[in-house]
């Protein structure tokens, strides 16, 4: 039998769509594609809400997708935190494939959102709100292990999100992972499958800082934060910040003007940011110079 | 540093070098003692005064324009009492105004006062 | 990762099964997955006539079998997919070097085969030319595949003596275009003497049922682990949003 372009559109899309069959959710329509699994907007008809539901789109024999998919709704409920999504519900639907239902959160990835954030303090400020979730699972003792721009999401209210835990490992013995993670955001350890620390995580948080400071329109790069971005991504585990609120703490200095940490800065570099630190004082007081000058030169 | 205090530190401070540059006009130069001693202590007062406001205040703002404008009357008692150089005292003197208003603002930190 | 051993299943490994039995089986499958794919992009990529295409296209299974061609598959560096469509790629280039050689007769056509209702398809393709050859091998293929797995899902419910499932599944998911309104609920079950409920249910069984179908047979289609997770992505999966 041959099938008609319709009927083939038809079933492929029966065939995506999960089977919500007798479950609470009624589909809406695909939101993406995620690590292990499609991303649905659903309608929860119980609370009557929309949320968004994480399947694994395809069953492998081995139950692992099914089992990493349900790890990442374990982790995820037990973070409680304004930058983590809050899950609603897990199980298994119908057609045997495991999911679970999370806050709807329809907000831009980052790097699309960078798109149209030109200052460089606005995107640093953005960065810090990258670090706090992060260092909040790191406090609870979760790794994150695939930080980057695609995994980030800026909601309509500003509100910053770090999506997919689905490589989230606890730190205890946390390793072995093999390279999961996305080439040039992953620590080199982790490539290497060695057991990884909080550190793997600073140095994703590293390259992602770097990737943030690239998106076009990309403003002018200080050294400064080349230094910090380049110390969270160094090889060398032991020369990176010790963790990430000692990252964060480099980049909120930054912000403040004051010296970073990472960054060994020259006379004139350094005078260069202290005027700009105190600009308004350094003004007044050259205005004030100034004037008594002018009069004392018109004086004679 | 709270905020009186550095009021006081840096309206003395400039003060003083405000007074200094008396040094620069000769028919002054015989009395730079009294001058700098008196600029000193009125950039003193100042101070504190703009502290005070600053802690109370909190505005910006406000604590510019109080600033100043206390930077302009000290200077204009001290032009009145020689009786000339109104312009070349009050115009330096309001941006000394000025700059403690930001300073204390900007730099200094509110006293811990007892939270309820 | 490695959960199920990498042949398992697989038509590849059947096909060089030293039972002969397992081979013609192996053999027919596959080529039922891939004989209008390959003779469509024969007939797109390199402009072939109908009978040429025809011929050429016997002939690529043919080979596949006498020289082993699949042997030389590996998995890691392209999906079976691509690596059939390379070697019919390669067989049309050596054809054309030695044409006027004697062709192969009736006796070599190892399968048979309907050319009809794909030669139309890609008649009227060939004067529209939307797609690529690749793509529209690729997509050849897709429907190749639903097919085989809607004659499979047929062939599961006369045996289950689940036909109404069947009908109502094809009632709503293959007959009629594009343009045609899905029939609605009630209707289906006025049509078919049964309750809307009944329907709603029957329809969840039957996609449940047949994307189990789709998957099992993308399992033997395919040869490694990694593959069938490409294949079952591009075939079920949603593409990552850009």
């Amino acid at each position: 039998m041959r099938l008609g372009d319709a009927a083939l559109d038809r079933l492929r899309d029966a065939v995506r769509a999960p089977d919500l069959a007798g479950t609470r959710y009624r589909l809406v329509g695909p939101l993406g594609a995620g690590g292990m699994g499609a991303v649905f907007e659903a309608e929860d008809e119980l609370l009557g809400r929309r949320v968004a539901l994480k399947v694994v789109d395809v069953p492998l024999d081995g139950e692992a997708p099914a089992e990493a998919l349900l790890e990442e709704a374990l982790v995820l409920a037990r973070l409680e935190h304004p930058g983590l999504v809050p899950v609603h519900d897990a199980g298994r639907l119908p057609d045997g494939r495991a999911f679970y239902a999370m806050k709807l959160v329809k907000g831009e990835r980052l790097d699309a959102h960078l798109g149209h954030v030109a200052l460089l303090k606005e995107r640093l400020r953005l960065f810090l709100r990258v670090c706090e979730p992060v260092a909040f699972a790191h406090a609870n003792g979760i790794l994150h292990r695939d930080l980057k721009p695609s995994n980030v999401m800026v909601g309509p209210f500003g509100e910053v999100l770090v999506l997919d835990w689905g490589l989230a490992r606890p730190l205890a013995g946390a390793g072995g992972g093999g390279g999961a993670g996305t080439p040039g955001f992953m620590a080199p350890e982790e490539a290497r499958g060695e057991p990884v620390d909080t550190r793997a995580d600073v140095y994703g948080l590293g390259a992602l800082l770097d990737a943030m400071l690239r998106v076009a329109p990309a403003p002018p790069r200080p050294k400064a934060l080349a230094s910090i971005a380049a110390r969270a991504m160094a090889p060398d585990r032991d020369k990176r910040y010790s963790d990430v609120p000692a990252l964060a703490a480099d980049v909120a200095r930054f912000l403040d003007g004051e010296r970073v940490e990472a960054h060994v800065e020259g006379p004139f570099e350094r005078a260069g940011r202290v005027v700009k630190r105190h600009r308004v004082a350094v003004g007044l007081v050259a205005a004030y110079l100034l004037t008594r000058g002018l009069f004392i030169l018109f004086r004679h | 540093m709270n905020k009186v205090l550095l009021g006081l530190l840096v309206g003395a401070g400039l003060g003083a070098l405000d007074g200094l540059t008396a040094w620069f006009t000769p028919e002054a130069r015989s009395q730079i003692a009294g001058i700098v001693m008196g600029s000193t202590f009125k950039g003193l007062v100042a101070g504190v005064l703009i502290g005070l406001f600053a802690r109370k205040v909190r505005s910006v703002p406000a604590t510019l324009v109080f600033g100043t404008a206390l930077g302009l009357l000290f200077a204009y008692f001290i032009a009145h009492m020689q009786g000339k150089y109104y312009f070349e005292i009050m115009l330096p003197g309001a941006i000394v105004g000025l700059l403690t208003g930001y300073a204390t603002q900007r730099y200094g930190r509110n006293s811990q006062t007892a939270a309820a | 990762m490695t959960r199920f051993p990498d042949t398992r299943g697989s038509l590849v490994a059947a096909m060089r099964s030293p039972d002969e039995a397992t081979r013609a089986r192996a053999l027919s499958t596959l080529a039922e997955a891939y004989w209008k794919p390959i003779y469509t992009y024969v007939r797109l990529k390199a402009g072939r006539e109908h009978e040429e295409a025809a011929d050429l296209t016997q002939e690529f299974f043919a080979r596949l079998v006498e020289k082993d061609w699949l042997a030389r598959f590996d998995a890691s560096k392209a999906r079976l997919r691509t690596y059939l469509r390379v070697l019919a790629d390669g067989l049309v280039a050596n054809e054309s070097k030695a044409k006027g050689r004697v062709k192969r007769g009736g006796g070599l056509q190892i399968l048979s085969l309907d050319f009809d209702a794909v030669r139309r398809e890609a008649e009227e393709h060939r004067a529209a030319g939307e797609l690529s050859p690749e793509d529209f091998f690729e997509k050849e293929w897709v429907r190749s595949v639903f097919s085989m797995a809607v004659e499979r899902f047929r062939e599961t419910c006369v045996a289950d003596g689940k036909e109404l499932r069947f009908a109502l599944f094809s009632a709503y998911d293959l007959e009629g275009d594009a343009a045609v309104e899905r029939p609605r609920y009630e209707g289906l079950a006025r049509r078919f003497g049964t309750t809307a409920v009944d329907v709603t249910n029957q329809l969840a069984a039957a996609r449940r049922d047949f994307r189990r179908i789709v998957l099992e047979l993308l399992r033997e289609l395919t040869v490694s682990d990694a593959e069938f997770r490409l294949e079952a992505r591009a075939l079920l999966g949603i593409e990552p949003s850009t």
